[in-house]
């Protein structure tokens, strides 16, 4: 049993596209409050390594609230609180001795509107690696146009990095994050809702890359959209009034959820 | 009344009726709105031109010499701006560089740190501050502030910033206690909660989702606030630096309280000096003579172009900083 983790370790190198169902993050009964609003009940889960999860549920289910549990982003707000255990590699983040910024840097974030910061493009990426690489002009010019690819955004905007961030169309600006995101070279992604202020053709490009990037990135994603998270999702995890309802293979609790609340919400008789 | 009458009175469309009246109120709206706008440019025009038809005289008497001269002498009917305008210059740059710091200062404590019990009262202390009129201040700055100054921070400022060699130089000489160094600080106190005030405001308006993506990055509060909050918010952080030099270029009776009154430049930021407007509101009054008259109204000028080019200057700024982020 000793040499389980080191096992693991070595599968995932031989074959490391494939979904070895690896926990990277574990979620053990966390409990999180609002004030004194209870918001999330004893929610546990596993984040399986370089897979997607998707958390579903209707508005108030509390998902986007665990999502940004995974960061510690309630962090920044005083009366929230979280309880339980939230293991990344092992290590409890919820622990008071956490390196916020370190533990950050390391998780990366996509919100439901784009947010490109109010500078260039090119500054926009290179902005979050600054803080913790120092690399030389070139190392960075090509830090640079790696995220900007990986985000299928280098054709676009490749001729005019100079420009504002601002200055994109909403579906690009969103990508741009994405690189933004990826920039700082994080194993975890977290998307809340990423796709929800774009039309259907950004969507579209959006899902594409989620599918694209999960081959390197451990993603959870918030969607209120079922459809999406049928199509971009390995793991579903259905939440209700801050309960953990049902938690499972995406195509498994699509066709045959075990729960009637999940049955209800997916075949959208609720939500 | 018979059928005929009614077809021959000719009753207009009750619509037809009811789209002339809001036309005819649309147009005195317009007419208003655009008459209060032109008001605003017939005022600055008739400003501008009585000061500089008043300034006549003594720009033609002194010449462009009027700027750099230092001699004010009513006694041989000598003026020279040099004086007011460099203590002008000196109190209000002293007083943004003490206000522009603590200003962001509060207003970072505000937006990123203060816990939420004790944001609403420094809120309200600051606008407070901001609604003590002048004449307090200059009270308050010559009864408390001076002599405070005079037996405490000036004797240690000369005896160690004043022996070091060039800087020293600035900090020599009697402990005054009124003069242009507590000017500027009275000024920058007085300039304070504008600064605070505007630049908290204007930071609230960052969209939270933006902050939490900088933080999401593993940015610590500072490299958010100066890289993210701040150039999100700065046309309005620039505004209400310029809007708060502009006051502290004209600030009148509080500088004249404390600055001593002296038209001289000293080197010393201790020595009592003066500035336009406390020249003008001290000596109008006794200013007999045409040439004495007009060289306060000159004064007057300058003070004008000077505020004129400090909102220049903002504006350029900001157009440089705009093109810098690739706008």
């Amino acid at each position: 049993m000793t040499m389980r983790p080191h096992a693991s370790v070595s599968l995932r190198q031989q074959n490391p596209y494939d979904g070895q169902d690896v926990p990277k993050v574990e979620v053990r009964n966390l409990n999180f409050y609002y004030g004194g609003f209870h918001a999330l009940h004893d929610v546990s889960l596993p984040l399986h390594d370089r897979q997607v999860t998707a958390f579903i549920g209707a508005s108030g289910s509390g998902k986007s609230t665990l999502l940004r549990v995974l960061n510690r982003m309630y962090d920044l707000y005083p009366h929230q609180r979280a309880e339980g255990e939230v293991l990344v590699d092992g290590q409890n983040i919820l622990d008071p001795k956490q390196d916020l910024n370190l533990l950050r840097a390391r998780i990366g974030m996509v919100f439901q509107k784009p947010t490109p910061f109010p500078m260039s493009i090119y500054d926009n990426i290179a902005f979050g690696v600054r803080l913790y690489e120092k690399l030389s002009r070139a190392e960075m010019d090509e830090r640079v146009e790696k995220s900007l690819r990986r985000a299928a955004l280098w054709d676009e905007v490749k001729d005019k990095l100079r420009q504002s961030g601002l200055s994109l169309s909403g579906g690009q600006q969103q990508r741009l994050c994405i690189a933004r995101a990826i920039a700082v070279q994080p194993t975890i992604l977290l998307l809340d809702e990423p796709a929800s202020a774009l039309d259907p053709i950004s969507t579209a490009k959006v899902e594409e890359l989620i599918d694209e990037l999960r081959a390197d990135y451990t993603i959870a994603i918030v969607t209120h959209n079922m459809q999406q998270a049928a199509r971009v999702s390995s793991w579903t995890a259905f939440l209700h009034l801050g309960t953990l309802i049902e938690f499972g293979r995406t195509d498994a609790l699509f066709t045959n959820p075990q729960n009637p609340k999940t049955e209800e919400y997916v075949t959208g008789r609720f939500g | 009344m018979t059928v005929q009458n009614l077809m021959e009175q000719q009753v207009p469309h009750p619509f037809a009726q009811q789209a002339g009246r809001e036309n005819r109120r649309d147009r005195a709206f317009h007419g208003f709105t655009m008459g209060s706008a032109i008001l605003v440019l017939v005022i600055l025009g008739g400003v501008a031109l009585s000061i500089a038809v008043g300034a006549w005289p003594a720009l033609r008497a002194f010449g462009p010499a009027f700027l750099t001269t230092e001699v004010w002498n009513p006694v041989t009917d000598q003026f020279g701006a040099l004086a007011p305008i460099y203590g002008t210059l000196v109190t209000s740059i002293f007083a943004m560089a003490f206000a522009l710091p603590v200003g962001f200062g509060i207003a970072v404590f505000l937006t990123e740190l203060c816990p939420a019990p004790l944001r609403r009262p420094i809120g309200i202390a600051i606008e407070l501050l901001a609604g003590i009129p002048s004449i307090i201040y200059g009270i308050w700055g010559l009864f408390v502030l001076a002599p405070f100054l005079q037996r405490t921070v000036q004797p240690f400022l000369i005896d160690t910033v004043g022996q070091v060699p060039v800087i020293g130089a600035l900090f020599q000489g009697p402990p005054y206690g009124i003069g242009v160094l507590t000017a500027g600080l009275i000024l920058g106190i007085m300039v304070l909660p504008f600064i605070a005030a505007i630049t908290r405001d204007v930071f609230e308006t960052v969209p939270p989702l933006l902050r939490e993506s900088a933080y999401g990055l593993g940015c610590t509060t500072w490299e958010v606030v100066w890289n993210v909050v701040f150039p999100y918010t700065r046309v309005g952080v620039v505004g209400g630096a310029m809007l708060a030099l502009g006051r502290a270029l004209g600030e009148t009776m509080a500088v004249t309280f404390v600055i001593g009154n002296a038209h001289r430049i000293s080197t010393s930021l201790m020595a009592p000096g003066t500035t336009i407007s406390s020249a003008i509101a001290n000596e109008f009054t006794e200013a007999t003579g045409t040439l004495y008259t007009s060289s306060l109204v000159g004064l007057g000028l300058v003070l004008f172009l000077l505020t004129f080019s400090v909102l220049a200057l903002a504006k350029a700024m900001l157009l440089r900083l705009d093109r810098k982020a690739g706008k």
